[in-house]
């Protein structure tokens, strides 16, 4: 029976109320621990043959009959007024289809899509569309627009000295901060300098509107296609089942793609205008202008602690450069959940700067906050003389220090123990060395979100050839989520993962889906999966039950086939199926809420090891152990790459990638890849991954999610292994040969 | 925008005739001069492609080696007797950019690259040593940038140019070829004239020749990360007997032959890049000692 | 060859001919255009895929005259007579680096991961049996955002191990 009920969720740290639609759901759930049929075995990608061969349709790759190139003019300034615009002479370019200015376009979010006060150099102004992107590119040169420049602040400080916030400062408090530095037995005071990090997705946001008397179409390149249905169908005011949105395949996003985005509005507003096909691809350039980054930040510390280690008063604050967008991202979250302590005091202040807005970015927040915190403990720890691990247990909290709350699960002891015994901790000093390279090891914590929850929907569907079909409202950003929804099916189905077709991205398929971020994707839509699955097996169960006269109950599905309980009875459920025809057996599951009352989060140890070139300053991570509670695996191979990747991400930003804004100018220095350096396979270190968590007993399928995790204690324990490698400590990151060289000289 | 229309000559008197046209630019990979066309950095009406000249043969000659223009990077780095006899070359020739860029790159291209400053490369300035009036590098960002004052403060970026500065190779062109050092190659950009290449109107590369082999070579180079990166800096050694020749890049506007006694001489450093001082000493004391 | 002059006349169209994964093409071209995009607009091989489009990141990489190269960078126009191979071109070699791809998990999303197996494809025909850190080297200028380099390294490795 369906209900509709009231549920919370916790979004990246923001916790949401939701009215969802439900349906009691009467799977049995696994038993504790146990491994059943497909889940917990390595299953390869189901997305393979398709994006190996190049025969994977992204956004980029649609092309219609009749679609127009759409080039957008940004502005060259930092804040500026747009004194004159030639729209005419654009319009009169031989191919230009189109071209609209700030006047034409619809706003979006409350802000213009296109602009005549561009308040960041990259900020859209124009677009044309055109028959061809060379038509577009003269069009684009026709504009020849006239700016007043006027003044900026793209400086964070200078920002703040002007107190000129996207977002009211906040506070937070338990206990009494100043009584508790007064009685600490040790206080230390540091600050740490985080740098905006860009996203960078290989696959630029890009779109391709078709809109059409009957309703709107769009392809777009996107973590969330029914947001992007939801922000259409506002903006142009049709009835949302007018609008599909699909993203069949798309090449990353880690944040940055949530929604149609302003590409989206902007090539249906052109379509609507040329009653024609518009794409539109964002150049690199654009990219890192105009669609997000890590919020660059500061963050100070000071930290007391009794004799033994134990946190007594935290006071801390996050300055961070919102740039002209996004939202205060849970930087201090470390600081208040990590570890017990009983006097906090935080303040966060996030600036807006003549910058692009920020977006988010993989552990948005949590990660650069985890990085600042997890440094300054080891730098408590040298000041105590205690292992930076041992500190961290005696500092372990076993409920939610914010309000008491139990968790559901935790194992973040035993991350630790696993971990040091991986990485040969307690041998660490012995690395160092005294010549040209300088080694070390660091350590450092994780804690997340990622229960999931409701809504969200699956249908499954089996035919006469016993290949199932299962339809999820997911858009596939190569997680590897579709992956583990057909492992999660199969476990029910009794059929091979490889048998399973998933359709997912498009709105005109399937029930609503959850978005693909905030390390919720899994956990949300994989117990809506079984449910599905659940119900098709019962039905087959049924039919074979009337077809081998043999009681339902005492049936079960294994490897695709029918078998009884005493083992007389093995037939391919092929023979079940076949008499179907072109009938289906379907089946509809959805996700139920998760408890209430209990904190639901994921933890985990990094250690990392590194050698530092004291002639070149060039730092190499040899080695990263890994050990996260993320509750059950569903797909060990899947999961390993999900954790390799945030590995190497969280490498990047601790090592190479930094956007530089020119403080003449304020534009940004490096919006491509020669000076924005992420990592290449040259810099992969050895991982040795591990995952601690049981299937999480209180979780439906026990699964939480697995999508930030790995990225957040890796920058930390990197900075940590670092300054054990030199004795000194790095507090801007990322730490390149500059930094570490002129740290060296310094000292 | 691309305004240009591409041009392959097969001969020199072709390629001689393409290049008289007002606009026009000789082409080898073409790796740096579409990426400059797509950012608007001295937009060409022609880009006359040089590989069709047949110029990118290695000849060994009486010990020395005589390496075409149209050479690619991958060709250098794979070639028996660079790798044999000059050590540096080698090192340098599959140190620079990507796999990719180097089997693209050419030797003439390498060595004529403009500048990878980020301002130089950006798309909405027009900075000094492009024609206009302000080093945006002096009042803004220079982190990476020179040790050396001046109107430009860009680094030279060739990783060839260190190695064959090193090994004092020269340069052979349309006009003159006969050949002269390949430092003579290079120029100061001035007021009147902002271009760092000591070529007239139409002269092209077409080999660097080798005659001297050194009793020993090597290349130190300091990147951002550990594979295609623009070298932070770079020094090449060659030994010749008694003589030690070091070369270096990414420390001045021009490859630079250093003083084996004093490699800083000249070079005091600026605001944000006093780093590359140390940084350079270093590289010169193990490129030397390498070179043993 | 006519005088430059007479060459100076504006953006007609060129026609080259091209072998593309063993099937020739007569196509006009113009002058301008990279072979990254009449691969994937005249011919509609969607498969090479423009990440960067300023030959920073190796998503484009095709095999010219069994050459790894940038498409990105590469004037169609200066293809003229080549042979060229994309991710779409199949063959044994090419179908092992996908078997193992797959094997290996080399990939997520998969936007880079064309480029990687056509870096791949040429190093291996050059160097049968590379060492890791050949490997690594050839592999060096295709950027991954997603990170499955690790699972890249092995499969290129385990490609190689099949030929023998």
């Amino acid at each position: 029976m369906a209900k509709l009920v009231k549920t919370e969720a916790v979004v990246e740290g923001r916790t949401e109320e939701r009215w969802t639609l439900v349906e009691e759901d009467a799977t049995p759930e696994w038993a504790d621990g146990a491994v059943t049929g497909p889940v917990g075995r390595p299953a390869t990608r189901l997305t393979a043959a398709a994006r190996l061969s190049g025969a994977a349709r992204y956004t980029s790759d649609v092309r219609l009959p009749g679609q127009l190139e759409t080039l957008v003019l940004r502005s060259p300034h930092a804040n500026a007024r747009l004194v004159s615009l030639q729209l005419d002479a654009a319009r009169a370019v031989p191919g230009v289809r189109c071209a609209i200015g700030p006047d034409d376009a619809p706003s979006f979010d409350g802000q213009p899509i296109l602009t005549d006060r561009p308040t960041f150099a990259g900020a859209a102004v124009a677009a044309v569309a055109a028959d061809s992107s060379a038509a577009a590119a003269a069009g684009l040169a026709a504009l020849s627009p006239e700016w007043e420049p006027l003044g900026f602040v793209t400086d964070m400080e200078r920002a703040l000295e002007r107190q000129d916030f996207l977002e009211p400062p906040s506070e937070d408090e338990r206990g009494d901060v100043e009584a508790g530095l007064k009685a600490a037995a040790t206080v230390i005071e540091c600050e740490y300098l985080a740098p905006a990090q860009l996203h960078n997705s290989m696959e630029p946001h890009c779109a391709v509107a078709d809109w059409r008397p009957d309703g709107l179409t769009m392809w777009s390149s996107t973590q969330a296609i029914y947001q992007a249905r939801s922000q259409l169908s506002t903006v142009f005011e049709i009835d949302p089942d007018r609008v599909r949105v699909i993203c069949e395949y798309m090449g990353g996003g880690f944040g940055s793609k949530f929604g149609c985005g302003p590409e989206g509005i902007l090539a249906a507003e052109l379509s609507r205008r040329c009653r024609r096909p518009v794409r539109l691809v964002f150049s690199r350039r654009d990219e890192n202008l105009a669609a997000g980054f890590r919020t660059p930040a500061r963050l100070s510390m000071t930290i007391g602690a009794d004799r033994d280690g134990a946190l007594v008063a935290i006071e801390a604050s996050a300055v961070m450069g919102m740039g002209s967008g996004g939202w205060g991202y849970p930087i201090l979250e470390p600081i208040k959940s990590l570890y017990a302590c009983p006097n906090l005091h935080t303040m966060l202040l996030p600036v807006r700067q003549n910058l692009g807005p920020a977006a988010a970015f993989r552990a948005p927040g949590v990660m650069e906050g985890t990085w600042a915190f997890e440094q300054a403990l080891d730098e408590l720890a040298l000041e105590l003389q205690i292992d930076p691990l041992e500190l961290r247990r005696r500092n372990h909290t076993a409920t939610d220090p914010s309000d008491g709350r139990p968790y559901t699960s935790k194992r973040l002891l035993e991350s630790y123990t696993k971990a040091a015994e991986l990485a040969g901790w307690a041998s660490r000093d012995e690395l160092r060395g005294d010549g040209r390279i300088r080694r070390g090891m660091g350590c450092a914590s994780q804690y997340w979100w990622g229960g999931g929850g409701p809504p969200a929907y699956a249908d499954v569907r089996i035919g006469a050839s016993a290949k199932p079909v299962l339809t999820v409202g997911l858009q596939d950003l190569g997680t590897g989520a579709i992956t583990a929804c057909a492992v999660v099916a199969a476990e029910r189905l009794g059929v091979a993962v490889s048998d399973i077709t998933v359709r997912a991205g498009d709105t005109d398929l399937a029930g609503h889906g959850p978005f693909s971020g905030g390390s919720m994707t899994l956990a949300s839509i994989a117990p809506a999966v079984r449910a599905a699955a659940h119900h098709v097996r019962t039905q087959l169960l049924d039919l074979a039950s009337d077809m081998f006269e043999i009681a339902a109950s005492d049936l079960e599905l294994v490897d695709g086939e029918v078998r009884s309980a005493d083992g007389t009875l093995r037939r391919p459920i092929h023979d079940v199926t076949e008499k179907l025809d072109n009938a289906w057996v379907t089946g509809s599951g959805s996700r139920a809420p998760n408890p209430q009352g209990l904190a639901v989060n994921t933890f985990g140890c990094q250690i990392a090891q590194v050698a530092v070139d004291t002639l070149t300053g060039l730092v190499t991570v040899e080695r990263i152990v890994a050990v996260h509670d993320v509750g059950r695996i569903v797909n060990p191979m899947g999961a390993r790459s999900q954790v390799i990747g945030g590995i190497l991400q969280g490498i990047g930003f601790a090592l190479t990638e930094e956007r530089v804004v020119d403080p003449t100018t304020g534009t940004v220095l490096n919006p491509g890849f020669e000076d924005y350096k992420v990592p290449t396979i040259a810099d992969l270190p050895d991982v040795v991954c591990e995952f601690v968590g049981e299937p999480d007993p209180k979780l439906a399928l026990g699964v939480k999610g697995l999508g930030e995790p790995p990225i957040i204690p890796t920058p930390g324990s990197i900075g940590n292994a670092i300054a054990h490698a030199l004795g000194l400590r790095l507090r801007e990151a990322p730490y390149t040969p500059r930094r570490v060289l002129e740290a060296l000289e310094q000292r | 925008m691309r305004t240009f229309v591409y041009i392959r000559p097969s001969s020199p008197a072709e390629a001689d005739s393409a290049l008289s046209g007002a606009g026009a630019r000789a082409m080898g990979g073409g790796t740096d001069l579409l990426t400059q066309q797509d950012r608007g950095i001295f937009p060409a009406r022609a880009l006359v492609d040089l590989r069709g000249l047949q110029l990118n043969g290695i000849d060994e000659h009486d010990g020395g080696l005589r390496i075409g223009a149209t050479a690619t990077l991958a060709q250098v780095a794979a070639h028996d007797g660079v790798g044999t006899r000059f050590a540096v070359l080698r090192e340098a020739a599959a140190a620079a950019a990507s796999p990719q860029l180097r089997e693209m790159g050419t030797v003439a291209g390498n060595l004529c690259q403009q500048v990878r400053c980020w301002y130089f490369r950006h798309p909405d300035l027009t900075c000094w040593l492009r024609g206009g009036d302000t080093c945006y590098a002096q009042i803004g960002d220079h982190r990476k940038h020179g040790l050396e004052p001046g109107d430009c403060i860009s680094v030279a970026p060739s990783d060839l140019a260190a190695a064959l500065l090193a090994l004092d190779a020269t340069v052979e062109t349309n006009r003159r070829p006969e050949g002269f050092p390949l430092l003579e190659l290079y120029r100061k950009a001035d007021e009147g004239n902002r271009s760092t290449l000591a070529l007239s109107d139409g002269e092209y590369l077409t080999a660097v020749n080798l005659r001297r082999v050194p009793d020993a070579s090597a290349y130190e180079r300091a990147g951002e990360r550990h594979a295609w990166s623009f070298a932070l800096s770079a020094v090449a050694a060659a030994r010749f007997g008694d003589e030690l020749r070091l070369a270096a890049i990414g420390v001045s506007n021009l490859p630079r032959l250093l003083d084996p006694a004093d490699p800083l001489a000249g070079l005091p450093g600026l605001d944000q890049t006093g780093w590359k001082r140390g940084l350079l000493t270093g590289l010169a004391e193990q490129a030397a000692t390498r070179a043993g | 060859m006519p005088p430059v002059a007479n060459l100076l006349i504006g953006f007609a169209d060129m026609r080259i001919s091209l072998n593309v994964n063993d099937q020739t093409h007569a196509l006009d071209v113009e002058d301008h255009e990279s072979l990254a995009d009449v691969l994937r607009t005249h011919l509609e091989l969607t498969g090479t895929k423009v990440a960067c489009g300023e030959g920073t990141c190796g998503s484009c990489t095709v095999l010219v005259d069994g050459t790894a190269v940038l498409s990105c960078l590469t004037l169609a126009v200066a293809c003229d007579q080549a042979a060229v191979r994309t991710v779409e071109s199949g063959g044994p070699l090419l179908e092992r680096l996908q078997r193992a791809f797959t094997d290996d998990d080399a990939f997520q999303c998969g936007f880079c991961t064309p480029g990687q197996l056509m870096s791949a494809v040429a190093l291996l025909e050059r160097t049968p049996n590379p060492d890791h850190a050949e490997i690594v080297r050839a592999m060096s200028g295709n950027l991954c955002r997603c990170g499955a380099y690790e699972g890249i390294g092995l499969a290129v490795a385990r490609a190689a191990r099949e030929v023998e």
